[in-house]
């Protein structure tokens, strides 16, 4: 990783500096992978919000045809109770990615705050913190989002909070690497020796050096929350209130015999967005250090 | 060596009691009545209120219920399930081995899958295998096991009728041997086939880049310098060196096929811990889901202790240590 | 004239691709090596010394090679448009050989050193067991209990250790020529003096060519007939080690002398 700190920042062919964040951006964009994770998550989100535009029926509107085929009135076909699939697809959109930012963006303010907690104060405050998230690292994810929903209930909000308990842990992991790694470099050090305040070191110096990799697990943890929150969907224990692409695949568990657009489309929008995610976290993890992509190169 | 895994064993017992009491702290968090809260949405008779009441000592402080309960785990008593009429830790050991029967035969298939796959994109000098490779990986990955699922039984039970769509065959079988084999491992296909390839790309994955940092040791370059061949270099140097991160990660593994599990039991309808843990959350039968639960817990932090054991036995590093 | 020579290099070139930038490595170099004398290669750290090394035994690491060019002759045989079986063949057996600055990151940590020197041997027969010619090895390169030795680990031995189990897996291949990058640079002060004299002995005892490569003029001084001084990717000055001393051309040659003078002067003081 570049060093923006230096003062005098190299500059690439196009005029930007090296390390800045249009640089970043305009690698990102450069790498076939993150371009193409970025393009799918501005479409996705598009989706979302513009679902009214888009979605051709009320997702929760009944029609008169009830396991009907895909057909160029009804793209995915309809469901068992005459909804239309596609409409279902686009307005899903919104509680999966919802679920994916929130539970991410959550997790990272816990993870983030307790793993900076334990770089700084080292000693016992360190290791207690260590092990807590051993602690939550020892039980599948999956489960303990299962446990809390069971019971606690299943409301949408209350499942963003299961998910971000459970998937902190890799938060606070990576925060707390990325911090033991920047501690004891020369402009910290320098940045001590100044005698700046504690809140100053962490977030003016610390934290713009250790960001890239944070949006990474940000991204990868938005793809591991979705995951999650289609699986409670499947297992019929997310928020019924709510249109989920999960809750659309345990419906269609019941129909496999007679209508396959039931469960294909709402898993493949799943398997989408996931992809996305991944490319991008893909992308952006070759744009911070190239040399995790080279392959075998000099052996002969 | 003994001194390292003694003190992995030190470790563990700590983390198992803190789940213990977390499990038993989440039970006690539930509003309502405590005696509901512990058995359930069933209902309970009034004599064995007391009953209960006495065993979880449910009126006495918080932290001699948690004693008393940490007690009754030790000595394997995880309560009882109300809505099944039988005890937890019998229901979870009927339960048991078929989720590690189908753990461990997806792990058969996907071990040497990810690792070929892994190491075929690693040490390949086509950068088009690579991204070949690991775009198929990047994609398997990203499917989710129960949809997949879906869609096997979708194509291979119910379109082509190649193989039954649920379940793990009748209880009282009339064929024996190969058949009796045969038979088995026709309920098996399936569900091993999309667990076997989520799993086998998340090695894929791992693989891949510990052969590509393997690479990049100057050992490698020792090897080159000795005029041994490609092939030479991977099978001696690159293979072992390189499997050793994947050991690591097969307590983590390991908790994720009990996680996994719960998913792609539901679509198969396979009657082991996951359908036992999902049905009793459907059913609030909370004792068996704490059970459930400890029980998981246990067995993904033993699975780490073996893990530790293993990876001793396979580093010299570690091996050799006093 | 080039029949004489066991390697020529002559207008080596080594650019090499860091992001957007291309760097010079090597920038036109001509190095000689004759068979059986001792060479040294002296530069600061990023005069692109070992990139040269590692270009001619064709060990370059995992980088993006832009340019790699030149005439590279081993015993008048064309290095660079060497076809891979032809090259390993060469170092298997009576070609070149390399040892490293850092041993424990090239000795495989998970295998035993027997085996690691016995994966070198040249394939001659009739020259005993595999097993004994092991142990004859790391005899040859000052180990004693070998047969114990060769049981062991990388990371259950001394830096000194290790750096001569380097030897003898170079030496296992029977080569005319041996590069050494910075062989002491990593060790003690004492052991550095000691794994030296080993190289000096094998180097008059096999006949063996050898090219150090190191930035301390005095392991010149005390090894080599010939030196050949880099900066920024090329040789400044090459000289009889003899005459650089005592008449040096260059500016920068005398600055590295006065270094080192004043270096050996310290050292004798404490």
């Amino acid at each position: 990783m570049s060093d923006s700190k230096t003062a005098t920042a190299p500059a690439s062919g196009n005029g930007i500096p090296v390390g800045s964040w249009q640089a970043h951006i305009a690698n990102l964009f450069g790498t076939r992978h993150g371009a193409l994770g970025a393009g799918i998550l501005i479409v996705l989100v598009i989706v979302a919000t513009a679902a009214p535009l888009i979605a051709p029926y009320n997702p929760l509107e009944q029609t008169q045809l009830s396991l009907a085929p895909p057909s160029s009135q009804f793209l995915f076909g309809t469901d068992n109770i005459g909804r239309d699939v596609f409409s279902l697809v686009v307005y899903g959109s919104r509680s999966s990615l919802l679920v994916g930012l929130g539970a991410a963006l959550a997790a990272l303010l816990i993870g983030g705050t307790l793993g900076i907690l334990a770089g700084y104060f080292q000693g016992p405050v360190e290791a207690a913190l260590m092990r807590l998230v051993e602690l939550f690292q020892t039980l599948p994810v999956i489960i303990l989002v299962l446990c809390a929903v069971a019971l606690f209930g299943s409301n949408f909000w209350l499942l963003i909070a299961a998910v971000a308990l459970a998937i902190w842990p890799m938060e606070a992991r990576l925060v707390y690497g990325q911090y033991i790694k920047l501690r004891d470099r020369e402009f910290i050090a320098a940045a001590r020796v100044a005698d700046l305040s504690t809140a100053h070191i962490m977030f003016r110096e610390i934290l713009p050096n250790a960001i890239q990799p944070i949006i990474v697990q940000v991204a990868l943890d938005a793809s591991i929350a979705i995951l999650i929150e289609a699986g409670l969907g499947f297992l019929g224990l997310s928020d019924p209130s709510k249109v989920s692409w999960g809750r659309l695949l345990f419906v269609a568990q019941d129909y496999m015999d007679s209508a396959w657009w039931m469960s294909l489309f709402p898993g493949a929008a799943i398997c989408i967005t996931v992809v996305g995610l991944n490319l991008f976290a893909d992308g952006l993890n070759e744009v911070i250090d190239p040399r995790s992509t080279s392959g075998m190169g000099g052996l002969q | 060596m003994l001194r390292f895994v003694g003190r992995r064993a030190l470790y563990a017992i700590p983390l198992l009691l803190a789940i213990i009491i977390l499990m038993f702290s989440m039970l006690h968090m539930i509003p309502g009545d405590p005696v509901q809260a512990l058995v359930g949405d069933y209902p309970v008779p009034p004599a064995y209120r007391q009953v209960i009441e006495e065993k979880y000592r449910l009126n006495d402080p918080f932290l001699v219920q948690v004693g008393n309960y940490l007690l009754n785990v030790a000595q394997g008593d995880f309560g009882f399930s109300y809505q099944n009429q039988r005890g937890v830790l019998d229901l979870i050991l009927e339960r048991a081995p078929r989720t590690i029967l189908l753990a461990s035969v997806s792990f058969a298939l996907a071990i040497p899958l990810g690792m070929a796959i892994g190491i075929a994109a690693g040490t390949t000098r086509r950068p088009g295998v690579d991204k070949f490779w690991t775009t198929t990986a990047l994609i398997a990955y990203a499917i989710p096991t129960f949809w997949l699922g879906q869609l096997l039984v979708m194509l291979f039970a119910l379109r082509l009728g190649w193989f039954p769509t649920q379940g793990i065959g009748p209880l009282i079988s009339r064929t024996h041997g190969i058949a009796w084999l045969f038979e088995k491992l026709r309920y098996l296909a399936l569900p091993v086939l999309a667990f076997g390839i989520h799993e086998g790309m998340r090695i894929a994955r791992i693989m891949r880049a510990s052969v590509i940092d393997t690479l990049s040791q100057g050992y490698i370059i020792t090897a080159r310098s000795k005029g041994l061949s490609r092939g030479q270099i991977i099978r001696s140097h690159v293979l072992r060196n390189s499997s050793l991160p994947l050991v690591t990660i097969a307590g983590y593994a390991f908790g994720s096929a009990l996680g996994g599990a719960v998913l792609l039991e539901t679509v198969f309808t396979w009657p082991g811990l996951g359908l036992l843990l999902v049905d009793s959350i459907r059913l609030r039968d909370n004792m068996t889901v704490v059970g459930v639960v400890i029980f998981s817990a246990v067995a993904v932090v033993a699975m780490n202790l073996i893990v530790d054991l293993l990876y001793a036995a396979l580093d010299p590093r570690i091996r050799t240590m006093r | 004239m080039s029949a004489s020579l066991l390697l020529d290099v002559n207008d080596l070139k080594v650019h090499l691709r860091l992001g957007h930038k291309v760097v010079k490595a090597i920038d036109g170099v001509d190095f000689q090596v004759r068979p059986g004398e001792c060479v040294g290669i002296v530069g600061e750290s990023g005069s692109g010394k070992s990139t040269m090394a590692r270009a001619v035994t064709r060990l370059m690491p995992n980088v993006n090679i832009e340019e790699l060019s030149g005439r590279l002759a081993f015993e008048g045989r064309d290095i660079l448009g060497m076809a891979d079986s032809e090259l390993r063949a060469l170092r298997r057996g009576r070609g070149f050989s390399m040892i490293f600055q850092d041993p424990l990151g090239y000795l495989n940590p998970t295998q035993r050193i027997g085996r690691q020197i016995q994966e070198a041997l040249s394939r001659d027969a009739g020259r005993g067991s595999d097993k004994a010619r092991v142990h004859t090895l790391l005899d040859e390169v000052g180990l004693p209990d070998a047969a114990n030795l060769a049981r062991r680990y990388p990371h259950e031995l001394s830096g000194g250790m290790r750096q001569r189990v380097m030897i003898a897996i170079a030496l296992a291949s029977d080569p005319q020529l041996l590069f050494a990058d910075e062989p002491t640079t990593a060790l003690d002060a004492t052991v550095q003096l000691q794994v030296l004299q080993t190289l000096y002995r094998l180097h008059k005892e096999r006949n063996m060519a050898m090219a150090i490569i190191t930035h301390d003029l005095g392991v010149v001084a005390e090894l080599c007939d010939r030196v050949y001084v880099m900066r920024a990717g090329k040789v400044i000055e090459s000289a009889e080690t003899v005459t650089l001393f005592e008449q040096p051309q260059h500016d920068y040659s005398r600055r590295l002398i006065e270094l080192s003078t004043r270096r050996l002067t310290r050292e004798l003081q404490s």
